[in-house]
């Protein structure tokens, strides 16, 4: 009886047990990072290998702050989650900053600046008005469902993943789909054949890492190995690897 | 005692018909309703979300009934072609069993909807593609499955049966439809409602190729303002309350198959 209260008693300690702080990761000497993994080209798999944008991004934060690197990869819906849950110490997966996230969680200064871009097939699919009556895909999750549920008229459809939206607008079964501008570049070198018409952004966004609520230590160390990175031209040329660009926030 | 079996036959096919309505009034007011009585700080953003999961329920029922109805004619023609004395109907019906019964319902949903239109271009005109898609497939997924039960059903009517109808001087097909049949249905149903429920439930696969049903909504729901536990004992309890009342009718409808039959 007694054990089985002891048992109990740790499970829930283990349960409630704060996020770890930085000094916490550093003795540990890994840091676990989450990320999505199906999300060109900023996180994404080459076989069994996770790279992208964002990826490297992680491993040259966590070498400047002399940890180890455990990649977790989760579908997007889940991460914020994850990081409330503190199964990861944070998460960097083109998370734009908004007030509903802000409400559960921290963002570190944002990593990249980037656009919800209106694509479609047809050269009368351009502007925000324009998607009026039209079927619109988005990844269920993100700040791209939130701003297009805000354009009048515009019937939503929800994926679980971006690569199904950009499927369902190849495929036609919608008119249009609103994603990040670098994901949908990719999107178009990746599928030369199809007649892409791209539009305006529907609208500007600041994204960034997510780190558990008040855990202000990691936040803290991720901003400063960010600057630094920023700084001696680490961030540079991992940015002009993938987009042939700084894309940081200026 | 007649008049007033059937008079009963169609309060219950009444009942049936308003039954699903009713629930969804029920649901749409548990949900507005009940996070408020339970005095739940969320109670707001339950309140302003009841109607989209009203409208997300009600398209996984029509899922459930259309893929549902489709299913069982496709199980039936499969299931007796599958006893057909002419060899290419054993086979064709024994190919689509395999490949439907064989494959995910995940990968047959995500062909019919991004597939499909690559093969034949003008599905995508359909007005409501999103929601034909994943109901074609769960249809012929629940045909493949319905297929065996039939089959079984029919094989489980004694072989003396046959002979009986047929020294009556009845032909094959009579002899299936009058005498057979009628006793392989009484066998069957209880398979059938259990594919019927799992349907139901199956119907939450269609989220990947965007349709708004209950998971969906629930899903989006849940993004956005990351009620986790909430959203998911909501999703839950709509589920199973829907699953309640199908079988609610269902065990009345095996009642009445049983009594007929002693």
């Amino acid at each position: 009886m007694k054990k089985t209260a002891l048992l109990l008693g740790a499970i829930l300690l283990t349960a409630t047990a704060g996020a770890r702080t930085f000094d916490e990761i550093k003795a540990a000497g890994t840091i676990k990072i989450a990320t999505e993994g199906a999300f060109k080209p900023f996180n994404y798999f080459v076989g069994k290998k996770l790279t992208g944008f964002e990826v490297e991004l992680g491993d040259a934060i966590a070498k400047k702050l002399g940890l180890k690197v455990q990649w977790v990869t989760q579908p997007f819906d889940s991460l914020i989650i994850g990081v409330t849950q503190n199964r990861y110490d944070f998460a960097i997966a083109s998370h734009g900053i908004n007030e509903e996230r802000a409400k559960v969680v921290d963002f570190s200064d944002p990593h990249y600046c980037t656009g919800g871009q209106i694509v479609s097939k047809s050269p009368n699919i351009k502007t925000a008005a324009q998607l009026n009556g039209k079927r619109v895909a988005v990844q269920v999750g993100t700040s791209y469902l939130s701003n297009v549920q805000k354009v009048k008229g515009a019937k939503v459809k929800t994926f679980p993943k971006d690569t199904d939206a950009v499927q369902a607008l190849i495929s036609g079964t919608v008119d249009a789909w609103v994603s990040d501008k670098f994901v949908v570049l990719d999107a178009q070198k990746a599928n030369p054949k199809v007649k892409w018409q791209l539009g305006d952004l529907l609208f500007q966004e600041k994204i960034a890492m997510v780190i558990n609520k008040g855990n202000t230590s990691v936040t803290e160390a991720l901003n400063g190995a960010l600057a630094d990175i920023l700084k001696d031209g680490t961030y540079a040329k991992i940015s002009k690897k993938y987009f042939g660009t700084d894309v940081s926030c200026k | 005692m007649k008049e007033n079996s059937s008079l009963n036959n169609v309060l219950w096919i009444l009942g049936l018909v308003v039954a699903f309505p009713i629930a969804l009034v029920l649901i749409g007011y548990g949900v507005k309703t009940l996070p408020g009585l339970l005095h739940l700080s969320y109670a707001q953003q339950f309140a302003d979300n009841a109607q989209i999961f009203v409208d997300a329920t009600k398209t996984t029922l029509l899922l459930t009934v259309t893929s549902g109805v489709l299913g069982i004619f496709l199980g039936t023609v499969t299931g007796i072609a599958k006893l057909s004395g002419f060899a290419p109907f054993r086979w064709l019906a024994s190919f689509y069993v395999w490949v439907f019964r064989g494959t995910p319902l995940i990968v047959q949903i995500l062909f019919a909807f991004n597939a499909v239109p690559s093969i034949v271009p003008s599905v995508v005109d359909l007005p409501d593609f999103d929601f034909y898609a994943p109901m074609v497939a769960l249809a012929l997924n629940q045909g493949a499955y319905n297929a065996e039960v039939i089959r079984a059903s029919i094989q489980a009517i004694p072989r003396g049966q046959t002979e009986a109808a047929r020294s009556l001087g009845l032909s094959g097909i009579q002899a299936m439809w009058l005498v057979i049949l009628p006793q392989a249905v009484r066998v069957s149903i209880p398979p059938l409602v259990n594919n019927i429920v799992s349907l139901l439930k199956d119907t939450s696969l269609a989220t990947v190729v965007g349709t708004l049903e209950l998971a969906n909504a629930i899903d989006r729901f849940k993004s956005q303002t990351f009620l986790v536990i909430p959203s998911y004992v909501t999703s839950a309890s709509i589920y199973l309350f829907l699953t309640t009342v199908m079988t609610l009718f269902t065990n009345e409808l095996e009642r009445r198959f049983k009594t007929k039959s002693r």
